[in-house]
């Protein structure tokens, strides 16, 4: 079809060719009695150099021929004849036709180093904008959707698809498929050339493009070649790009685990040496103890013994929250009940502290986890307790709106130093200002990962006094509110 | 059965635990015998007939659920059941099966002591007469009469309120489930109407009780269920 294509073409530039030919010799025709054959054969350059610049090699040939016939024909004496008497006319003849046909194929020559030029030249615009395309991205799925666009539009395909496998892929065994356009409008046709890809590290995959042949013109055979092996570049790049990234998570976390490791292995050694101390103290026989003493010694080790329950319970919480564990058996519940109970059960701790309780039965009842949402209210008053001297007085109150029901626990205790407060809700975060081992523990994070399994969100905000947590749930449950039973009359 | 000394069965395969119930029940007073498995606690419990058992839900060879369940098919003698850390389901599936109370370990003697009282007088009272007058406080339930006093003076309860009430003081002492009293009240088979039994408790609260935000007679387990106790 292509060869075809050119005869047609040459024959069209030959026919045109002939045509400027003639058209010059009419016009040079008119002018015989004025003009002396050199210059006659001079001025019939000009169609030769005109037909070879537009129309190339073989259209100046043809012009530089038929110039040449039309020349000794009608302008060499004898008239309309082919014969030539003068030697000197022989002369411009010959001259003629050897100036006209170097003229022709020099031009052609220029010509077609023009039209190398700007196949180089579209090269190299489709490779930058292909590089273009790449450099922004560095995640595998992109630069695949980047490169068959690119194709597309380089050879105007009715239909461009690659398909890539990697490490990843594999692990699905769903190789990741690309298709442009996505919406695929009419047939586009059985021809479709096929290019394999694959890279240094193990991503291997196919390219077709519907629409071109096998046989491609060698420029447009290395237009391909060169976009593909840029795809493959890329495609190494982010490869290479994400196992680093997650070889420095792997070792982030690493690092995290180490750090609570060694804070987990602190808070839970400081009740440890105060009940080894107590007890060692109580039992020495060597030791008089004053019953104040005694008394006191004794109270320690149940405190002690307390706060390790509660840190190792913390602890087991916080491993189901780490692993996704934590499934609320959310329930209708009574947020003042559930208040309630945590003021009962903090009694023993709370004793040198004030509760102001603002939760109003009226609420609407809540889906919760009652124990976990204890669990919250527990860590926010026993954190507020930790930090707030004693005889302050801790403020529990909860408010609804249309949405949510927002839960608010607040100290008059030191404010959060304001570029902390966003941190204070990570696993032992160190307090500022405070021996570095000193730090949040687990109980803030623990109310974070259990609000957030109900679907809320919680944080923290100094006051004008002291310091407040909030969070806040929304009050739908799966779309639906408590269905509240019909008043009954009294017997 | 022995006279004075009430026997208590523990059914534990912690070593430390056995060792520190039978020291501390002893010093009160109690005859304590331990069975490390289900199977041995199963077997002493048909040989005694102690007046209580302490069972274990982690137990090496069969779940303490079944335990539970197995003892129920030929006595109502009281169960309490010691469970781990916040394993709400576990509890619930002993409560279920027909334990009276739970403790979740770790816990305080004091704790352990109390229920232990709570139970053994409740049982008692159960076997001797069966007593339609149930009183906690100043309150006095007549389960005969449907009739509800608080200082002697008739407290009027709507029909579903009575039957909740009736429910709870009837098993004075032990943890009843959300599920049995949905089912037992309303006849919920599956799931049924959490947001009823929490309105009606507060209702029943703000009828009985002295100051209804800390209360005396109808306690909250969390996550488990209500206790009635006096």
């Amino acid at each position: 079809m292509k060869k075809w294509l050119g005869v047609f073409h040459s024959l069209v530039s030959s026919v045109t060719a002939i045509g400027v030919v003639l058209l010059c010799s009419l016009i040079l025709f008119s002018l015989r009695s004025y003009l002396s054959t050199s210059v006659i054969a001079l001025l019939y350059l000009v169609p030769v150099v005109i037909s070879a610049a537009l129309w190339g090699k073989i259209a100046g040939i043809t012009a530089s021929v038929l110039s040449f016939l039309v020349f000794n024909f009608f302008f060499i004496t004898p008239y309309n004849t082919f014969r030539v008497t003068h030697p000197q006319d022989f002369l411009a003849v010959v001259v003629l036709l050897g100036v006209a046909i170097l003229t022709s194929t020099l031009m052609a020559r220029i010509q077609s180093n023009l039209e190398t030029v700007k196949v180089r030249e579209r090269e190299a615009v489709e490779l930058f904008n292909l590089s273009t395309d790449l450099a922004g991205t560095s995640d595998i799925a992109s630069i695949v959707r980047s490169l068959a666009v690119r194709l597309a539009e380089v050879f105007l395909s009715p239909k461009v698809e690659v398909e890539i496998v990697t490490a990843a892929t594999q692990a699905s065994s769903k190789p990741l498929l690309v298709q442009v356009p996505e919406e695929q409008v009419g047939d586009p046709g059985q021809m479709v050339r096929r290019i394999p890809l694959v890279t240094q590290h193990g991503v291997t995959g196919e390219i077709r493009i519907w629409g071109i042949t096998e046989m491609l013109a060698p420029e447009e055979e290395r237009l391909i070649q060169t976009i593909t092996r840029q795809a493959e570049l890329a495609l190494d790049r982010a490869l290479l790009a994400e196992s680093e990234t997650r070889a420095r998570i792997l070792e982030e976390s690493d690092r995290l685990k180490t750090a609570i490791l060694s804070s987990v292995s602190h808070e839970l050694r400081t009740p440890l040496s105060s009940i080894q101390a107590s007890a060692t103290s109580l039992f020495n026989p060597a030791v008089e103890l004053a019953p104040e003493a005694r008394a006191d010694l004794q109270s320690l080790l149940l405190e002690e013994t307390e706060h390790m329950s509660q840190l190792v319970g913390n602890l087991l919480n916080m491993s189901r929250i780490e692993a996704g564990a934590l499934k609320p058996q959310r329930q209708w519940n009574s947020f003042a009940e559930i208040v309630d109970t945590c003021i009962k059960r903090l009694r023993r701790i709370s004793t040198q502290y004030f509760m102001e309780v603002d939760v109003s039965e009226d609420l609407p009842l809540v889906s919760v986890d009652a124990v976990l949402m204890e669990q919250v209210m527990i860590n926010l008053i026993s954190n507020s307790i930790k930090f707030t001297p004693s005889l302050s007085t801790i403020c529990i109150s909860a408010e609804t709106d249309d949405q949510n029901i927002k839960v608010t626990v607040s100290n008059p205790g030191p404010p959060i130093p304001e570029e902390f407060i966003e941190h204070i809700f990570e696993k032992f975060y160190p307090i500022p200002g405070r021996d570095p081992t000193h730090s949040t523990g687990l109980g803030l994070s623990i109310c974070e990962g259990i609000i957030e399994a109900h679907d809320g969100r919680i944080w923290a905000e100094n006051r004008p006094v002291g310091v407040a947590f909030t969070f806040s749930i929304p009050l739908a449950w799966g779309g639906t509110r408590p269905v509240l039973p019909v008043e009954e009359r009294e017997e | 059965m022995s006279g004075a000394k009430p026997q208590i069965l523990v059914i534990d395969d912690e070593q430390q635990i056995q060792r520190a119930l039978r020291t501390i029940l002893m010093q009160q007073n109690y005859h304590v015998i331990i069975a490390g498995t289900g199977e041995t606690g199963l077997a002493l419990a048909t040989a005694i007939q102690p007046e209580i058992v302490i069972l274990d839900l982690g137990l090496p060879d069969i779940p303490g659920v079944e335990v539970c369940q197995r003892l129920r098919e030929w006595t109502d003698l009281p169960v309490i059941v010691l469970s781990v850390h916040e394993n709400e389901s576990d509890k619930v599936a002993a409560l279920d099966a027909g334990a009276d109370d739970y403790l979740t370990k770790p816990f305080g003697v004091d704790e352990l002591l109390a229920r232990i009282r709570v139970a053994l007088r409740h049982h008692s009272k159960a076997k001797g007469s069966k007593s339609s007058l149930v009183t906690a406080g100043n309150i006095s339930i007549d389960l005969a009469n449907h009739l509800v006093t608080r200082n002697g003076e008739i407290v009027r309860l709507t029909a579903t309120e009575y039957k909740l009430l009736a429910y709870l003081a009837g098993n004075i002492g032990r943890v009843l489930t959300h599920q049995s009293i949905l089912n037992h009240v309303w006849g919920y088979s599956e799931g049924g109407q959490m947001e009823y039994l929490r309105v009606y408790i507060r209702q029943l609260r703000q009828k009985i009780e002295e100051n209804p935000r800390s209360p005396q007679y109808i306690l909250t387990e969390s996550g488990v269920g209500y206790r009635f106790i006096s």
